[in-house]
């Protein structure tokens, strides 16, 4: 992992005194509620529907056992609220499709406190929220990955340096996030972000980005257009300054859902990519204009050694065939580019807790095992998930154990059940519907493993607003909260993709007709999946399916279903 | 970075520009004035933070360059960095706060065009 120098813990320091200078000057009445809301999102306190939410930055999703301890302390002492339900006291977090770490109940005047018990252990809430480039994500295997040609996590680094606190790209017309990855198979989405990195090497061997721009989910879903093939690392954050700054002096600030990247490179087209060209091409003849030079990538990349030793020993033969454990090590357990190494995923989707929700307690004991089997390291998954980067494959059993005692070891990864939600309508202000019971129902209504496992690889995404936190548009399927009436409707999509392989080239998902009722829902998903199990051709995804066949035949067994909503037409 | 106030009030033979103003049009402009005013109808409206790095870094404009209309004493590090010289603070602004909040970073980990080339800004 990137170790923090004296120079970025003076920096955190820093940004959290500020922040209490802020909050103090807001509480004796000096700073308006109004004036202080940007200041406060842009160390990540929102508030939300019963206190603010604090969403914690983990860089490209790395995060330490010690780091987790902490995020656990911050839990069990100050994520809490003394009245109302049991699952309105607090005591948890919730991890994000942005692998960043949400808390939902700390009392606005203990933030500054907690800022300061982030700060020691490198950690903050600098742009998790606002019109400022948020958080950089990449590939939870950065670093790890067999199909990866060039470690992402070190040019992360750099753009997170260069990013944070930017002065002139403080207040842009809107939020801006960058995904990046290294890797031949894309497990950042990185269509669908306003920036899209993907490192490559040139036919010289010399290593570059391909950049795209302009993706993004809300009310209008875009795939990223690509503006360079090969931009050289050394440029990169001269493209992106060219990027970023035509952006902010010409993206729409009159209308909050046409401000985005996306809207801009739709409207103008060529004239935007020739203005970006034009600004990137002034700046690189400025003769004080500087290029990351060698020895500062050298500087970060050395941060992020490996920090294991080549595994010598082999997998002990298990005594009997153990269904369970086989079913694990196919779902949970991935390629590792170190021989005697595996990635393993502790899954965050099981019954009981809302999807990518960990309690105190878990973390605690997540922590543990990272320290036990994965030397101190965990990363935090785009699907909301935890992974221990480092394990050696003589230790899988012994994990698998250790894990399932924890409850971490549900084997359903990249399954129905492993879906991504946000937190909808129980906690978050800006959501039409509640996401938390939907997902729960459906993990009850496929509680089978056989069935899970027969019904194959599926991308199942659910957002409680058009905001599209959840990510609807991209799953195979997409499930929106939408309000009517006062009341909580779901919108039910088919075919979406978020690039990867499986999924074949990023697209919305189609509409399967008008929303349905709360209740009607799982019979929905069940609907379109017995539709897929009748209809599928041999070896055929899910996502192979609804592209084949379309959204008819889907629409037409989820009409079947229908009770309120058939009798309301 | 300059307070302007009543008894230090903004250059008479300023040039004003509106947040909308392609700045790179007005070099010839920019010839008979001393320094320009740049607007910020909103504090979180931010085109006039480029605006101040192209006046800058693109024109090499050595006037001043001062911030008007909706600004917040929070904004000052971030101007002072994009190339402003002067400020006219909101009326509801508390100067010892504006004081503080130059304080807080004594480095940091970018620079902006306007710093380029000098001792200002970067860390590493």
């Amino acid at each position: 992992m990137y170790r923090y120098t004296d120079f970025d813990r003076q920096f955190v320091r820093a940004r959290a005194a500020q922040y209490r200078d802020q909050l103090m000057r807001h509480l004796s009445g000096e700073l308006g509620g109004e004036d202080f809301r940007p200041l406060r999102l842009q160390n990540g306190w929102y508030v939300q529907r019963h206190a603010p939410m604090l969403r914690v930055a983990v860089p490209y999703g790395e995060l330490s056992s010690r780091q987790l301890r902490q995020l656990a302390r911050i839990a069990r002492e100050h994520d809490l609220q003394d009245a109302g339900l049991a699952t309105e006291r607090g005591g948890f977090g919730h991890f994000t499709t942005r692998q960043n770490l949400q808390f939902n109940w700390i009392p606005l005047p203990r933030s500054a406190d907690v800022m300061e018990l982030l700060a020691d252990v490198d950690m903050h809430g600098i742009q998790t929220s606002g019109n400022c480039i948020r958080n950089i994500t990449t590939d939870a295997l950065a670093g790890i990955a067999p199909d990866e040609e060039v470690d992402p996590r070190p040019y992360c680094e750099i753009l997170r340096q260069w990013s944070t606190l930017h002065p002139e790209f403080a207040f842009l017309p809107r939020k801006f996030k960058l995904a990046v990855t290294g890797a031949r198979e894309d497990r950042a989405a990185t269509d669908w972000h306003d920036i899209g990195l993907k490192l490559r090497r040139n036919a010289a061997g010399e290593v570059g980005f391909r950049v795209a721009v302009g993706g993004g989910m809300g009310r209008t879903p875009v795939i990223a257009s690509v503006f360079s093939e090969f931009v050289p690392w050394q440029q990169i954050l001269v493209y992106i300054e060219a990027i970023v700054r035509v952006y902010n002096l010409h993206g729409r600030r009159d209308n909050m859902y046409k401000a985005r990247i996306k809207i801009l490179v739709k409207a103008e087209g060529q004239r935007f990519v020739d203005d970006v060209n034009r600004e990137f091409a002034a700046l690189v003849a400025d003769p004080s204009t500087t290029f990351v030079p060698q020895a500062e990538l050298d500087r970060v990349a050395a941060g992020f050694a490996v920090p294991v030793q080549p595994a010598v020993d082999s997998p002990k033969a298990s005594s009997e065939p153990l269904p369970a454990y086989e079913r694990w090590l196919q779902r949970n357990v991935h390629a590792h580019r170190l021989a005697g190494y595996r990635a393993v995923t502790l899954s965050l989707k099981r019954a009981g807790l809302p999807p990518g929700d960990v309690t105190a307690e878990q973390m605690d004991r997540a922590a543990e095992l990272a320290d036990r089997y994965s030397a101190c390291e965990l990363r935090v998954t785009h699907d909301q998930n935890l992974l221990l980067p480092w394990v050696r494959e003589a230790d899988l059993r012994a994990l698998w154990l250790a894990a399932r005692e924890e409850g971490f070891a549900t084997p359903n990864i990249g399954l129905l059940t492993d879906m991504i939600a946000c937190p909808g309508g129980d906690l978050c202000a800006l959501a039409n519907a509640r996401s938390i019971p939907i997902a729960a129902a459906i993990t009850e209504r496929f509680d089978d493993l056989d069935e899970l496992h027969d019904i194959g690889d599926i991308d199942l995404h659910i957002s409680g607003c058009i905001n599209s936190c959840g990510h609807h548009h991209s799953g195979h399927i997409g499930i929106l909260g939408v309000d009517k009436d006062g009341s909580e409707w779901y919108q039910v999509t088919v075919a979406g993709s978020d690039g990867s392989t499986i999924s074949g080239d990023s697209a919305p998902g189609k509409v399967i007709g008008p929303s349905f009722a709360a209740d009607e829902v799982p019979d929905v998903i069940d609907a379109v999946i017995q539709t897929y199990l009748r209809e599928r051709g041999p070896g055929e995804r899910f996502i192979d399916t609804s592209r084949r066949l379309g959204p008819a035949p889907f629409r037409k067994a989820a009409d079947a279903v229908r009770r309120s909503t058939a009798a309301a037409s | 970075m300059r307070f302007i106030t009543d008894s230090e009030p903004a250059p008479a033979d300023a040039l004003a520009l509106d947040n909308t103003a392609d700045v790179l049009t007005q070099a010839d402009a920019l010839q008979a004035h001393h320094a320009v005013l740049l607007n910020f109808p909103k504090w979180t409206d931010g085109r006039a933070y480029s605006q101040a790095v192209l006046l800058r870094a693109r024109l090499k404009f050595k006037g001043d360059i001062v911030a008007t209309g909706d600004v917040m004493v929070d904004m000052l590090p971030l101007l002072q960095r994009c190339g402003f010289s002067a400020v006219q603070l909101r009326a509801d602004q508390n100067i010892e706060s504006a004081r503080r909040a130059l304080g807080f970073f004594a480095h940091f980990y970018q620079t902006v065009p306007p710093e380029r080339g000098t001792t200002a800004g970067a860390a590493a």
